[in-house]
């Protein structure tokens, strides 16, 4: 369901109808107008179990919004959770009874823009393993500023994630369609989400060489997002897509810093994309997930707004092969979701994984 | 493209090379080695099962599941002992029975860690080749070897802890006997000396007797209270070092010992050597006083010696005393050993002598025969 009131009442009374007694989760684009901490206050007021989180755009059916509030009923929640100090790895994963023969699903929204998110997840798994799947994005301002942007009942937070876990089955595509244009490359030095050295050199002096002649541009003192939006790098792993991380600028030192943190010794790609490759990376996800799934009463994207960025107008198209698979095979679905910064699941059940520049089609039943 | 693979598959092996090696608490070993072959290979699960004659335990399992304390049944033993690098099971039924997580159907690729045990990988899917393990195999190795450093490392590390408790309770213990002790001895000492002196006459000759034995028995354990202290400060406090002239320290040390007249103490020509002047003489006084103590010869010979034997020089002080049965050997240098009821003994000189050899690096050990005599043989580090 999609709301575009302004009035937290008005807001509150809609999420109410719509859920009863289920949980919610809540996505907001994040300039609509409304005060955040005051939808917070009457949501706990009218009783209200809710996560939810800040994007800079959320996705309805067809449709994509800046301003407006996209709810998604959790069924079946049975464990709500808000982890804080994300960035300093000083918390606890809440401990979580599954049942046997039963199938779970939890979803995660986390602070796209702090530190060591690959630790959360990397805890997610070590405790819950393979008793659930797992479906999330990263919150946050398209400013880039870190503030505020995941929340729950007990509050809006930075440098958080909240959770939900559900008893619901779900399916989950996921891909990017982002091709190898240079490498393999290893990131011989690494610091969080800066790329200090690739190949023993310096990284942008590796990275401006493939992607100035791949490109046929020449980057500049204040080009250099215009171009790399479209040449991501991509780490590799056997058998399946690579996990692509976005270079964003050059730091003082002439390092890259990216989306989404890197590690010592990884070996990596470079990457480029075009309409035709990541439209249908898009469909494909699409199509993974409806092939296993049966009767799904919702479908959930999480898209990166890198995707945007890079498509821009053609966008549209993306979003349109991926609502029109689901609406031929299942046509009652809701379709809502949030373009994200980061987007989460595991690729084939296995170990979860933080990507950017990746769409992600969640089926629930 | 067959080469390009070659070369990604070449720095796959790197990456997950460099990830070994890099902590020394096993945990942390296992989490960064074992979570990347997991992300980078699309696994479900990793866990390492120790064995031992009778049972198997896990001893890290990603994810966290139910510890394993399994009997090693001949079932297991059948399946594990055949493996002499790795295998892949596709039926994990009897695996699931030692796996700390719920697996029912998928694939199980096992590697022999030796020692350190057997290292699982399981997927729900069907992407283990048989090719992937033997490339992982020499990873494996090594990576077995960083766990055995791992237990190396933290079984130094409780060695250390528990040296350092020790130490420190010796260090109390030492304190109390310095403080609580000698303060009511020489209580005691001070008061049967007023005794003997102030009522000497209703005391009498029986009475005086009686005060001496006490006295005597005071002067007893203070001479073991010193000791016990000497023995728990060796080695505490660093002492400087400087050439020694072992010829002149022995020279003086002889005539500070009480030597009957009918033994005869030759010393021969010795070296001079880096050490502490107090600890060497301690050293050599403690040997020569046992040596005149347990000499039952009317002739006593007591000869002190030196050979140079490259590194260290060997040092032995030869006695023609008593002698000392084998059985003893190990248990002389045990802190108030004795072997006879000797009063005049505290039990703890050759304590401090195998002290200070141990804290100049070098080796103690003796020969001897009963009724014969003995050496004792020591090195020093030149």
């Amino acid at each position: 369901m999609l709301i575009t009131s302004k009035n937290c009442s008005e807001i509150v009374t809609a999420i109410s109808n719509h859920v009863g007694q289920n949980a919610v989760l809540i996505s907001v684009g994040e300039h609509t107008e409304i005060d955040i901490n005051i939808l917070l206050s009457e949501l706990n007021e009218a009783g209200l179990k809710f996560i939810g989180g800040l994007f800079p755009k959320v996705i309805h059916g067809n449709t994509i919004l800046e301003k407006g509030i996209v709810i998604n009923t959790l069924n079946n929640a049975e464990s709500l959770f808000l982890i804080k100090n994300i960035s300093d790895k000083n918390y606890t994963i809440p401990k979580f009874n599954f049942k046997k023969d039963k199938d779970y699903s939890l979803f995660t929204y986390v602070d796209g823009l702090t530190s060591n998110i690959s630790h959360y997840l990397s805890e997610l798994y070590q405790n819950y393993g393979m008793q659930t799947n797992y479906f999330g994005g990263g919150a946050g301002s398209l400013s880039l500023q870190q503030k505020p942007c995941v929340f729950s009942n007990e509050g809006i937070y930075q440098d958080a994630a909240v959770g939900c876990i559900m008893q619901m089955a779900s399916k989950i595509g996921v891909r990017h369609g982002w091709k190898k244009v240079g490498g393999p490359f290893i990131v011989t030095k690494a610091e969080g989400n800066v790329i200090k050295e690739l190949n023993w050199k310096n990284p942008f002096n590796v990275y401006k060489t493939i992607v100035e002649k791949h490109s046929g541009k020449r980057f500049t003192d204040d080009n250099f997002f215009d171009i790399a939006k479209g040449y991501p790098f991509g780490i590799l792993k056997e058998d399946a897509e690579c996990i692509v991380r976005d270079p964003l600028m050059v730091n003082e030192n002439v390092e890259l810093v990216c989306v989404g943190e890197l590690e010592d010794n990884m070996v990596v790609d470079i990457l480029n994309g075009n309409e035709v490759s990541l439209i249908e990376a898009a469909k494909t996800a699409t199509e993974e997930s409806i092939n296993q799934a049966s009767s799904p009463r919702k479908a959930i994207l999480i898209d990166c707004i890198s995707r945007i960025l890079f498509l821009e107008d053609n966008f549209d198209k993306e979003l349109n092969a991926i609502t029109n698979t689901i609406k031929t095979r299942f046509p009652d679905v809701s379709i809502g979701g949030a373009l994200t910064l980061g987007e989460i699941s595991s690729y084939g059940e296995g170990f979860l994984e933080f990507y950017n520049k990746t769409v992600v089609v969640g089926l629930f039943e | 493209m067959k080469i390009e693979n070659h070369i990604l598959g070449i720095l796959q092996l790197y990456e997950y090379g460099m990830a070994i090696g890099k902590s020394l608490d096993y945990k942390e070993s296992c989490d960064l080695f074992l979570k990347l072959i997991l992300k980078r290979k699309n696994l479900n699960a990793a866990w390492i099962l120790e064995t031992d004659d009778n049972k198997m335990s896990s001893t890290y399992s990603i994810p966290f599941g139910e510890k394993v304390e399994e009997a090693y049944s001949s079932e297991f033993y059948k399946i594990l002992n055949d493996i002499k690098d790795w295998t892949l099971l596709d039926n994990t039924t009897i695996i699931s029975k030692i796996a700390p997580i719920t697996i029912t159907n998928g694939y199980v690729a096992i590697f022999n860690l030796k020692e350190q045990g057997y290292l699982f990988l399981y997927s729900k899917k069907q992407n283990i080749t048989t090719k992937d393990l033997s490339q992982l195999q020499p990873v494996i190795n090594k990576f077995s070897i960083n766990l055995k450093a791992c237990k190396a490392f933290r079984e130094q590390q409780n060695l250390l802890h528990n040296l350092e408790v020790q130490n420190q309770e010796l260090s109390d213990y030492a304190h109390m006997v310095s403080h609580d002790l000698k303060s009511p001895l020489r209580s005691i000492d001070t008061l049967t000396t007023w005794l003997k002196d102030d009522y000497s006459e209703k005391l009498g000759d029986s009475g005086a007797k009686q005060i001496s034995t006490i006295r005597d028995s005071v002067e007893k354990m203070d001479t073991l209270i010193n000791g016990i202290l000497e023995y728990s400060t060796i080695g505490k406090n660093k002492v400087s070092t400087y050439k020694v002239n072992l010829n002149l320290l022995l020279k003086d040390l002889i005539k500070m010992i009480q030597i009957p007249d009918n033994i005869e103490v030759i010393v021969k020509e010795l070296p001079v050597i880096i050490g502490d002047k107090y600890r060497l003489q301690q050293l050599f006084q403690n040997l020569i006083s046992n040596a005149v103590a347990y000499n039952d010869k009317a002739q006593g010979k007591i000869i002190v010696g030196c050979e140079d034997r490259g590194d260290t020089y060997e040092f032995y002080v030869k006695d023609n005393g008593k002698g000392i049965d084998k059985v003893y050997f190990d248990k002389i240098f045990r802190a108030f050993e004795k072997l006879e009821n000797n009063a005049e003994s505290t039990g703890i000189g050759l304590s401090i002598v195998k002290k200070i050899v141990d804290l100049y690096g070098g080796r103690i050990w003796l020969e001897s025969q009963v009724s014969e005599g003995t050496t004792f043989y020591f090195t020093l580090k030149k």
